[in-house]
């Protein structure tokens, strides 16, 4: 049997083999058909062996739910069932087919909407794929995947633990999406950065539904393409296939000429099916790919294509930043996700990250970031360290398809940073610099440039995913280099045909009126071809200038978001007066949950009275009323978080205030809240967090589903004097009692209140919390017994 | 498929006329939430047999234990187990909304509720259209009353839900994505009383004598 058959022409892969199990009736009811090998191993090599007659070149052997967590309570292990499996599959198979090691998912969600870390499920598939290297799989299949972190944890186990081929087919929907929104573009790029050898679609749908979704990954991929549906849409209530081995067959087809090439059967078929597809195409092969090059970042919802004006937000560095390395150094995360999110509301692409400072271990650090962002921000990030460890590890945690910043011309930088980027499939940013400095001239850029790419293209990165910083100086320094960097963004533009990245706002450092210098390079910059800028995307006036930029080199077609933007905002009338409209006081501006407005409010206050005397004078009672009409039913929720996010603005303005005059923070601290292991729905214990953050407290969230041991220790090392858990189910009340009562074994217990759906006083008293919140305002009020 | 704008405020814990604003909020979530995405559901019919301690769902391994099984399908030869989900899709747009506006998020979520409501009452709708002539139970769920929450996994996997709708359950016999539900329906020749809803659901609401005293069965 020679290797890599699917190579070149139509390869024909087996049909379902539950439909076989219990159809044969060799699998006694109530069996788990994992354990098939185990039981009838004769039964399920007879499958195979009619797969293989069938016209099957590679048969899946009986591996899909063969993972520690699947197996446990079963009385066996993953070894000894994927052994036997393999074993039941490569008796069948002879010389005629070849055996997969078949890899389903682990059944259950990952991180962030689940309790399985990535880590975790990577380890669990590794325990599979070593097993399946060593039973004699030819090839590996992870199959009938629905989330694309799942996927790439699998992928990564199946690379790093064997040598064998490795096939990767997703799950999805008629309208494109598998179940967790991930486009097939998505999927694509990020599994063939990430080296699957063939990637497609099984299960879900039949030929049919799945022809649009064939023709989407034509476009997206230079992989083989596998196609495994099922025999059309089963009936809702008895679970019936409707398509007859013919029409099947037939529908088939239509995914070759799509340009498919290594075809099957899933849910529904039988080895009638598969011979079908053999005399339908007998003679036929893939049809004409339609594969366009482009350069693009992914995240699992969305792909974005490079090449027009894309914005690279800058903020989430902390050079030169207090606030932003404080939180890092503290580990305040909710902080950096803030950051995002603004970036991302005002329009960036890309969001730069950068997490490294005195006191920070970035290799573990930058990770935990990136797992953060991409929870909550919908836009692809690019990882920025020195470190090439630090890099590794948030690449490998990322999800979709990353960029990096940076590699540049020095061989030993190219060294170290180069196999990292080809590893994770993501694309680099290569700065025009190397051991000897920074050239002078745009012709000595250009030729780091071309090292750079030469590097790259030799370790098998693709040319679409090499961009090239050309590096701006400061112009009131180096006057003749800002003509330079023009010059050479130009010049790897047109030579090269390279993205091109610059940081902007370098340019007018030690210059007076520099939003004027940096709007006015900034747009300079995109008429030689920079398609990546780096800048705030707070500023409008830089926005601005993308957004007019687009309408002149006719991305923005028809001027249309540019019309969108600005059309509407000329016409708005102009803001009342104070004189015309009754202009709220703080105390109205917070009650009535108005942000901005409660935000200059108190820098106005703030020139004329104490921080402290506006907190407790203005902010305190105003909350205090919010509260009483909660308590009272006259606001609800929503109200009460609105007033909430007011408050917090008051506070900002009092934190920069004091920060301006070197005086301590108000913030009181030693407060933890957490929700108990085993509970993953948080926005109760987010509620509250919020609304005692807004009191004043410093709130330290610990997370969800967190395990005993970690709040107590976190209580203990940070002396904590207040922790609060939450839990939603009766199911993981044992675990916050079991929290409760470590914390209450510290030589300095902290005092600890309890809340949730199903927490009452009288279980709080029980398990020897101190205090039971009954809803978010209590917490406050307890921090504030406790705290003061 | 519709989303009751009232049920989301109820969510909110709003009771009687809300807040102009707030009611606007919520409306304009609801209108948000619905064009993003659809619950998507599943369900299969099982006849009931006695078993030791409770009603088996018949050919499977599980046992509806408690009195509150005991009780809502007193008088039914089947059930229809059904299970119904946002999806991931709306974690995703929960924590973006937590990211920026927790109050905004609080709505989001209560607007979540309902709409998976919503769609157990299609898949409701749907299982009564092809039962003409029966009668549904209200629909109860493991943790109502004292059926027991660990049958969660049991009824998922029934189902095969990670496979048709994306819906697991972790160690803890929690459903990921956080708004699914599972639930259980009685099917039944008899008129059947509003145990769960209230009085104001039940086919009997014009003739039971016991609404007329003041008083309800479902307590």
């Amino acid at each position: 049997m020679e290797d890599k058959i699917w190579k070149e022409g139509l390869t024909l892969l087996d049909g379902a083999m539950g439909t076989m199990l219990q159809r044969g009736g060799a699998l006694p009811p109530g069996t788990r058909p994992e354990l098939a090998a185990l039981v009838c191993p004769e039964a399920l090599t007879g499958i195979h062996r009619a797969y293989v007659e069938a016209g099957s070149r590679i048969v899946y052997a009986n591996t899909f739910g063969c993972n520690a967590k699947k197996l446990a309570g079963s009385g066996h292990g993953v070894e000894e069932v994927v052994a036997a499996s393999v074993a039941a599959a490569r008796a069948a198979a002879g010389r005629e087919a070849l055996t997969a090691l078949d890899v389903g998912p682990l059944g259950e969600l990952l991180e962030p909407l689940g309790s399985l870390t990535f880590e975790g499920a990577y380890d669990l598939f590794r325990e599979v794929m070593e097993a399946g290297a060593r039973a004699g799989a030819d090839l590996i299949v992870i199959e009938t995947m629905t989330d694309l972190y799942e996927a790439k944890a699998a992928l990564l186990a199946a690379k790093e633990a064997t040598d064998l081929p490795v096939f990767v087919t997703m799950t999805f929907e008629e309208s494109g999406r598998t179940f967790t929104g991930c486009t097939v573009s998505a999927a694509a790029r990020t599994l063939e950065g990430l080296g699957a050898d063939a990637i497609g679609l099984n299960c879900s749908l039949g030929p049919d539904q799945l022809a649009p979704l064939v023709e989407e990954l034509a476009g997206a991929t230079t992989l083989p393409i596998i196609a495994k549906p099922n025999a059309g849409l089963p009936d809702p209530l008895d679970g019936h296939y409707p398509m007859g081995p013919e029409e099947f067959a037939r529908a088939l087809v239509r995914l070759v000429e799509l340009g498919a090439g290594i075809v099957g059967g899933c849910c529904g078929t039988t080895p009638a099916y598969i011979a079908a597809a053999r005399a339908a195409l007998a003679g036929k092969v893939p049809g004409r790919r339609t594969y366009r090059p482009g350069s693009f970042l992914c995240t699992p919802t969305r792909c974005l294509e490079l090449g027009g004006a894309r914005v690279i937000g800058e903020r989430i560095n902390p050079t030169g930043k207090k606030r932003l390395r404080q939180a890092l150094q503290e580990g305040d995360l909710d902080y950096v996700l803030d950051l995002a999110v603004q970036q991302e509301d005002a329009g960036a692409d890309i969001l730069d990250v950068n997490v490294g400072c005195p006191g920070v271990d970035e290799a573990a650090l930058l990770p935990q970031v990136v797992k953060k962002l991409q929870a909550a921000v919908s836009l692809p990030l690019q990882i920025d360290s020195a470190d090439p460890a630090a890099l590794e590890a948030a690449l490998r945690v990322y999800n979709g398809k990353a960029a990096v910043n940076s590699v540049n011309g020095d061989p030993a930088s190219l060294a170290a940073v180069l196999p990292i980027v080809k590893r994770y499939g993501a694309a680099v940013v290569g700065l025009c610099l190397d051991e000897k400095g920074l050239p002078q001239t745009a012709e000595e850029r250009l030729i780091i440039a071309r090292r750079i790419l030469d590097a790259a293209l030799a370790q098998g990165i693709p040319r679409e995913d090499v961009w090239i910083d050309c590096l701006t100086m400061t112009v009131s320094a180096q006057q003749e280099q800002a003509r330079e960097t023009l010059r050479a963004v130009r010049t790897v533009r047109e030579e090269l045909g390279l993205q091109t990245v610059l940081g902007v706002s370098n340019i007018s450092f030690g210059l007076p009126r520099r939003p004027l210098m940096n709007q006015t390079f900034l747009s300079a910059a995109l008429a030689c071809g920079l398609t990546l800028p780096i800048l705030d995307p707070n500023r409008a006036e830089m926005m601005d200038a993308v957004r007019a930029f687009r309408v002149l080199s006719g991305e923005d077609g028809d001027c249309g978001a540019y019309v969108e933007r600005f059309a509407q905002a000329d016409q708005a009338p102009a803001p009342a007066t104070p004189a015309e409209q009754a202009a709220p006081t703080l105390r109205e501006a917070v009650c009535r949950g108005l942000d901005g407005e409660a935000g200059r409010l108190a820098r106005e206050a703030l020139a004329t009275i104490e921080p402290l005397a506006l907190v407790e004078g203005e902010l305190i009672p105003a909350l205090d009323w919010v509260g009483t009409a909660y308590e009272t039913g006259r606001l609800y929720l929503p109200q009460l978080l609105s007033a909430a996010r007011a408050a917090q603005s008051v506070f900002e303005a009092v934190a920069d205030h004091l920060a301006k005059t070197g005086a301590a923070p108000v913030k009181k601290g030693g407060l933890a809240v957490a929700t108990v292991r085993g509970d993953i729905h948080d926005i109760g214990k987010n509620i509250a967090k919020t609304v005692m953050e807004n009191y004043g407290y410093q709130v330290l969230d610990l997370g969800r589903d967190v395990p005993p041991e970690r709040v107590a220790e976190e209580a203990e090392r940070r002396g904590l004097k207040l922790v609060g858990l939450s839990a939603l189910m009766t199911t993981t009340l044992p675990a916050m009692a079991e929290t409760v009562r470590l914390l209450k074994a510290l030589p300095r217990p902290p005092a600890v209140f309890v809340a949730g759906a199903v927490v009452t006083e009288d279980y709080a008293r029980s398990i020897g919390a101190d205090y039971y919140a009954k809803d978010a305002k209590a917490s406050a009020g307890i921090a504030r017994e406790v705290l003061g | 498929m519709k989303l009751d704008v009232t049920e989301a405020l109820r969510y909110l814990g709003v009771r009687g006329e809300p807040d102009p604003d707030l009611a606007a909020q919520v409306a304009r979530t609801a209108e948000e939430l619905t064009n993003r995405l659809t619950p998507r559901y599943t369900y299969q019919v099982f006849d009931l047999t006695r078993a030791g301690d409770g009603l088996r769902l018949a050919g499977t391994e599980v046992v509806l234990t408690g009195s509150t099984a005991a009780r809502m399908l007193e008088s039914c030869r089947r059930a229809a187990l059904l299970a119904c989900t946002l999806g991931a899709r709306f974690d995703r747009m929960l924590l973006a909304a937590q990211a920026r506006d927790m109050a905004q998020a609080v709505v989001l979520d209560a607007c979540g509720g309902a709409w998976v409501e919503a769609g157990c009452d299609a898949a409701q709708a749907e299982i009564a259209a092809r039962f003409p002539g029966q009668y549904l139970t209200d629909r109860f769920s493991p943790g109502y009353g004292d059926l027991p929450l660990t049958l969660q996994s049991g009824l998922c996997a029934l189902l095969d839900a990670p496979r048709r709708l994306g819906l697991y359950v972790t160690e803890s016999q929690m459903l990921t994505p956080v708004k699914s539900v599972t639930a259980l329906v009685g099917i039944a020749d008899t008129p059947q009383p509003a145990r769960v809803r209230g009085c104001r659901f039940c086919a009997m609401n014009k003739t039971c004598t016991l609404s007329r005293e003041g008083e309800a069965c479902g307590r």
